[in-house]
């Protein structure tokens, strides 16, 4: 079965993703690539606690994620790809053609980002990026969990959104 | 990696901090918003602790870290509590700052469904139906809301004070204690609880609702669907939630006082 969701969410990890999406999904494992926490062994502990039983859970890297994505994306259970930021899918998406859907589901606020909806903030660079991987046929959306309808990039970014 | 902040605290909190980082605990979400969730509340909790760092409340390292720990945050309100007592540990060991920023970010998934696990989906039901239970077997309004309350103050105040201890004794090696069978089991332990409690308590409370002049029946029907209850909460034990089973039996009993008053 083939990866059913690509998540940008800063928050990786927690209720949205392995109850919101993980349910009614049927998530069996998820994939949470981000260079640092791939690397990090107590990073890699504190995430595994958000976790529910019968879930499993693998860290990888970019260029590990993007080697090992057919093996995934052939796996018998439903898979959920997590990055924590928009640059590290763009260089996902870069390796990987079959990324063809990007959901945002949490990009909070920072400075210099400006809010777009409740839960997705971004700054000038990061709208850019979003706006070079739809050019390139990816579909960008953002919703937080399924309950809720999706946004579309232009309605986000264009402010039509809320 | 060699992880720092959990090894022999280098600054001892005093009475008066613990005290007040504890107290500020019960504000942790009173400027709650979008932008920040519970950030703010977390810097706001952290702040008595932040006092110790080298140059005081006036020196670059109390705002740096003030700063920081009021940044974009969220999680279970009572568990945030093990986040305050880790991060204000984190901050006083002088542990890097980009480190600290990564360990904020990586406590909020665990902090935030184990506690909703073990408070909202556990220990929050568990005590509403044992208020139900003491409603249906005749106690006073008073007595109703006092058991609630008790009941549920109790954990809830337990999870602060543990949270708050456990996250500055452990700071970033946390997971240790989150670990813990309390919260790997404890969520199931309070489902079957509350699965129990709810066989007893909505048939007692509808019997009260439904009326007195019943004589032993109710109490009679209440016993057998307990039992009933239980058995087949064990027999279907990972292929039925204790709440279905609870409104099966609770079906069972309208059914059998609808029988009982109209046949």
């Amino acid at each position: 079965m083939p990866i059913e969701l690509f998540r940008i969410d800063d928050r990786l990890i927690h209720g949205q993703v392995v109850v919101g999406w993980g349910q009614p999904l049927d998530v069996g494992f998820i994939v949470l690539v981000d260079d640092e926490v791939a690397t990090s062994e107590w990073e890699q502990e504190l995430y595994r606690l958000g976790v529910p039983p019968g879930m499993a859970v693998h860290f990888e890297t970019v260029a590990e994620a993007a080697d090992r994505f057919a093996r995934y994306n052939g796996e018998r259970q439903v898979g959920i790809l997590l990055t924590k930021d928009i640059e590290t899918m763009r260089r996902l998406a870069t390796r990987v053609p079959q990324l063809r859907s990007i959901n945002l589901g949490g990009l909070h606020y920072s400075a210099g980002r400006v809010q777009k909806l409740r839960y997705v903030f971004l700054s000038p660079g990061e709208e850019q990026v979003l706006r070079d991987l739809a050019s390139c046929g990816v579909e960008v959306t953002a919703q937080d969990v399924p309950a809720t309808r999706p946004v579309s990039l232009d309605a986000l970014l264009e402010g039509r959104g809320a | 990696m060699v992880v720092t902040g959990g090894g022999a605290a280098p600054v001892p909190l005093s009475p008066g901090t613990r005290i007040g980082i504890f107290t500020r605990l019960f504000a942790i979400q009173a400027s709650w918003n979008y932008e920040l969730l519970m950030g703010i509340g977390i810097g706001f909790c952290v702040e008595p602790a932040l006092r110790s760092l080298p140059g005081g409340p006036d020196g670059p390292r109390y705002h740096e870290a003030l700063a920081r720990q009021c940044r974009y945050f969220n999680a279970h309100p009572y568990l945030a509590s093990v986040a305050v007592g880790a991060l204000a540990r984190t901050e006083l060991d002088g542990v890097p700052g980009d480190r600290i920023e990564r360990f904020r970010t990586a406590l909020c998934g665990p902090l935030g469904s184990v506690g909703d696990r073990l408070v909202w989906a556990g220990w929050l039901p568990v005590c509403s139906l044992l208020a139900l239970a003491v409603y249906g077997l005749g106690g006073g309004p008073l007595r109703v809301v006092a058991t609630f309350l008790l009941a549920y103050n109790a954990g809830h105040l337990a999870l602060r004070i543990w949270g708050l201890q456990a996250g500055w004794k452990h700071g970033m090696r946390v997971a240790t204690a989150l670990s813990s069978r309390v919260f790997r089991d404890g969520p199931a332990y309070l489902a079957r609880a509350g699965a129990l409690l709810a066989g007893i308590a909505l048939p007692v409370a509808l019997a009260r609702v439904i009326g007195p002049g019943q004589g032993r029946g109710p109490l009679a029907g209440v016993l057998v669907a307990t039992a009933v209850g239980s058995i087949t909460l064990v027999r279907m034990h990972g292929r039925a939630e204790g709440w279905r089973i609870a409104l099966g039996v609770l079906a069972a009993f309208v059914l059998y006082a609808t029988v009982l008053r109209h046949g």
